[in-house]
């Protein structure tokens, strides 16, 4: 492509975007995320060649959008997939080098030198912290400035801070804090988290509020990986398969960390019957759901254009209007409305059913009551959609045909059966399918609705209505069972089986598709 | 029975049937309304309220009012919401505008090259961006807090707890709109764009200056469609955002039903408020997103 106008407009706008962007990925470098740096060096490089390059050019408009489907759709997917070949839940959530630093990390106080503590406040809200040997008051030692925040934990492992001796007859610059207004400011908070480590390399922390007594570390680190405790000898070493360090005895010690553990979490859910039951249980329902729901609204639906197709009824368009009022309104909204409308004992359904026929279904503590009320609730939702569609379908049929089978005198309702749907299913069947992957993964409806509930009966986290989505996002989200190795496994599974819907959609449908 | 008779009854019948079936439908929205204008908190359950009070409409608007706190001694306390819950409202319509504008640049061009140019794998990534895509978004949620995590690191405005953050994440979204976008370029015959190249425009030019003015309707089409998923998106938002000045609609009105207390009446004001806007816009441009159903896009 030639440069147009004179200028070379491309090239500026190119630069515009990569200068920058170099700088910041430059910062990423230098924070440490060398892949993720790199990742994005490459990125910017195949930007900038599709860009400036002539033989780039049919990239240039897929560049932008392959960018963000790559991003927020492929890399969660992979992220998913790798993270099911892993041990990662609460019980181990950190990273190795992590789990160890704070082994190595711990301390314990050792003989019995105390020192007396003042705090002298300096700028910024920067603080240098003065000791004073309780049984040799000569021995001083005094901090660079340092920061604490009030009130607030420390994150992480600190490096210690640094204690210079100091010589008899200096002061502290700074105001000295009254050991009330350590408390009443909350700095004892921050302190407690941080060590200091003296001239000869004694680490002493605080014990208690008043004093600072010194400590060690409690574990060597041998060269072979494992650790031995000063206090009792004891011997721990990682367990990758267990994803913690453990004692010979096998008892688990410290915080535990992510590990590659293979295939176990697929097995997993074949084979513990505390996952295995649920889960199948779940998929039926959603199976189900799904193709009731699909069938219930595509039924409504298609009878409802079937009615306002009739060239005779009065007030079609009106109607067609009213109709459409639940597609409108955002879904969130209607589904919360009815949440409150199927409130077993004051929702206004139960008091129509109870004035009038005496008796009130459990819409919230029966599984049955409480699958009857989402089907309800998705037809409500969803039959407007399949109206539009088939209505769409219908006015697509030449007329023609419905006279030659009216001179064979058959009524309305064979005409349908016979000539109408034969004709429109196969072109609608995309829909339907697509449809019915939609109401697979139907998360928001059943998470607002009824948020899975009623419990399943021994199932751990999972709920009578949960679906299949439902009961994944529970595992990885929900309560204290986090595990997202687990939850990333069945929504593995979940995408195959999806995916499979989909790319027979597309065989159906006939849209250009060769795989 | 004659003919017209017998026409007259079938008639009735239809009439008698979509009203009733019209009756079912409206019910909901008009016990919404009542309980928006009911004194008390309780579940929509009546045609019309009996105590009238205009407080969750207050509370929703941030309008300061008085609540009794003792009715024998008659003692009040003013109420006045933090975050006035319409913000939520407002909220929702920058992140969908915005989502939905990155969306159509993002997937036009994108729909462009793939209905107009020829490049390798065409047909093959087609298939696979559709694929991909059933992928629900509430399971790539543990990489979207990564991604957040990772991007506020760098630059606080595009982190966790940010509305430009769920912006982005949103970008994702596209290629049921590109699929859709692609079909409708391909209907338009390239003669047009072939003789402007004849007469020395770029392809570039062809593109912004012939195809996209004629294809204003399927822009318009997809920029509703994705408007009203975002509207309704609750999972990655309440992930993302965290603190009630940035969330969504739907993640603040969900935040008043919580188990222990569920506030229908400032819920319903919240509903009846920004459910009527939303939905008048729908019902005017009913004509597109009809017209682009029919082209296959199921709503999220």
């Amino acid at each position: 492509m030639s440069v147009e106008g004179g200028y070379p407009i491309r090239q500026i706008l190119v630069a515009l975007v990569v200068l920058p962007a170099l700088y910041l990925d430059f910062a990423i470098y230098r924070t440490g995320n060398v892949w993720v740096a790199l990742a994005m060096l490459i990125v910017l490089g195949l930007g900038a060649f599709v860009y400036l390059s002539d033989a780039g050019y049919t990239y240039r408009y897929l560049f932008p959008g392959f960018l963000g489907f790559g991003l927020f759709v492929i890399f969660p997917i992979v992220y998913m997939v790798f993270l099911s070949f892993t041990k990662y839940s609460s019980q181990n959530l950190l990273y190795f080098d992590r789990s160890l630093a704070l082994l190595r990390q711990e301390s314990f106080s050792v003989g019995n030198v105390s020192y007396t503590y003042k705090l002298y406040a300096q700028e910024e809200g920067k603080y240098i912290l003065y000791l004073e040997n309780d049984t040799d008051p000569t021995k001083r030692f005094v901090s660079g400035p340092f920061e604490l925040k009030p009130g607030e934990q420390p994150k992480g492992p600190h490096e210690p801070v640094n204690l210079v001796a100091l010589p008899p007859n200096e002061g502290v610059p700074g105001h000295a804090l009254e050991f009330a207004q350590v408390t009443r400011q909350k700095l004892f908070i921050p302190m407690r988290g941080r060590e200091f480590a003296l001239p000869d390399e004694t680490l002493v922390a605080m014990e208690g509020l008043q004093k600072f007594a010194s400590r060690d570390r409690l574990w060597t680190v041998n060269p072979d990986g494992s650790l031995t405790n000063k206090q009792d000898g004891k011997v721990i070493r990682p367990d990758f398969k267990l994803g913690f360090f453990v004692t010979e005895k096998g008892e688990k010690v410290g915080a535990g960390f992510r590990t590659y553990s293979g295939f176990e979490n697929y097995i997993r859910i074949v084979t513990d019957p505390r996952i295995q039951a649920p889960f199948f249980k779940i998929f039926i329902w959603t199976v189900v759901f799904s193709g009731i729901s699909v069938v219930l609204t595509f039924g409504v639906g298609m009878l409802l254009a079937v009615i306002l197709e009739w060239k005779d009824l009065r007030f079609r368009r009106a109607y067609r209007t009213l109709l459409i009022l639940p597609y409108a309104v955002p879904a969130v909204l209607s589904i919360l409305i009815f949440k409150g409308l199927f409130n077993q004992e004051f929702g206004a359904v139960n008091e129509f059913l109870r004035a009038i026929f005496g008796f009130a279904p459990e819409w919230e503590t029966n599984p049955w009551g409480a699958r009857g009320m989402i089907l309800l609730v998705n037809v409500w939702l969803g039959y407007p959609y399949m109206m539009l569609v088939c209505t769409g379908m219908l006015q697509s049929i030449p007329p023609g045909i419905y006279e030659a089978s009216a001179i064979d005198g058959s009524s309305a309702v064979v005409d349908f059966f016979k000539l109408t749907l034969p004709l429109v299913l196969p072109p609608l069947m995309p829909i339907l399918i697509s449809s019915f992957a939609f109401n697979f993964n139907n998360f928001n409806l059943i998470y607002l609705l009824t948020a899975g509930g009623p419990k399943m009966v021994g199932g751990g986290i999972a709920g009578e209505t949960d679906l299949l989505v439902n009961y994944t996002f529970n595992i990885a989200f929900r309560d204290s069972g986090t595990n997202f190795g687990l939850a990333s496994a069945i929504a593995t599974l979940l995408f195959i089986i999806v995916g499979f819907l989909a790319w027979i959609n597309l065989k159906l449908s006939g849209r250009n598709v060769k795989i | 029975m004659t003919a017209t008779q017998r026409l007259r009854a079938r008639k009735a019948a239809a009439h008698t049937f979509l009203i009733c079936f019209l009756v079912l439908i409206l019910v909901p929205f008009v016990m919404v309304i009542s309980a928006s204008l009911r004194q008390g908190n309780f579940a929509p359950s009546r045609l019309i309220p009996d105590k009238i009070s205009l407080d969750h409409w207050k509370f929703v608007l941030g309008i300061p009012y008085q609540e009794v706190v003792n009715p024998a001694t008659g003692q009040t306390r003013t109420v006045k919401a933090d975050t006035p819950p319409l913000r939520w409202f407002w909220n929702s319509i920058k992140i969908s505008l915005l989502a939905s504008a990155g969306i159509i640049f993002l997937s036009g061009t994108s729909a462009y090259a793939f209905a107009r140019l020829r490049f390798a794998f065409r047909h093959a990534t087609l298939s696979a961006l559709l694929i991909l895509q059933m992928f629900p978004m509430v399971l790539s949620l543990v990489a979207f807090y990564v991604i957040l995590d990772f991007t506020g690191q760098y630059a606080k405005w595009l982190g966790l707890n940010t509305q430009t953050g769920l912006v982005m994440i949103y970008l994702g979204g596209i290629s049921n709109y590109i699929w859709m976008i692609k079909g409708y370029f391909e209907t338009i015959p390239p003669s047009m764009e072939e003789s402007a190249r004849i007469d020395g425009a770029s392809q570039f030019q062809t593109f912004v200056r012939i195809l996209l003015p004629i294809s204003l309707p399927i822009f318009a089409v997809v920029f509703i469609l994705s408007f009203i998923s975002y509207m309704s998106e609750y999972p990655v938002a309440s992930v993302v955002l965290q603190s009630s000045e940035n969330w969504t609609l739907a993640v603040g009105a969900n935040s008043f039903l919580y188990e222990q207390e569920k506030l229908w009446g400032r819920f319903a004001a919240l509903a009846v408020l920004s459910g009527v806007p939303i939905t008048v816009v729908f019902l005017l441009c009913q004509k597109f997103v009809i017209g682009g159903l029919t082209s296959g896009g199921v709503k999220e």
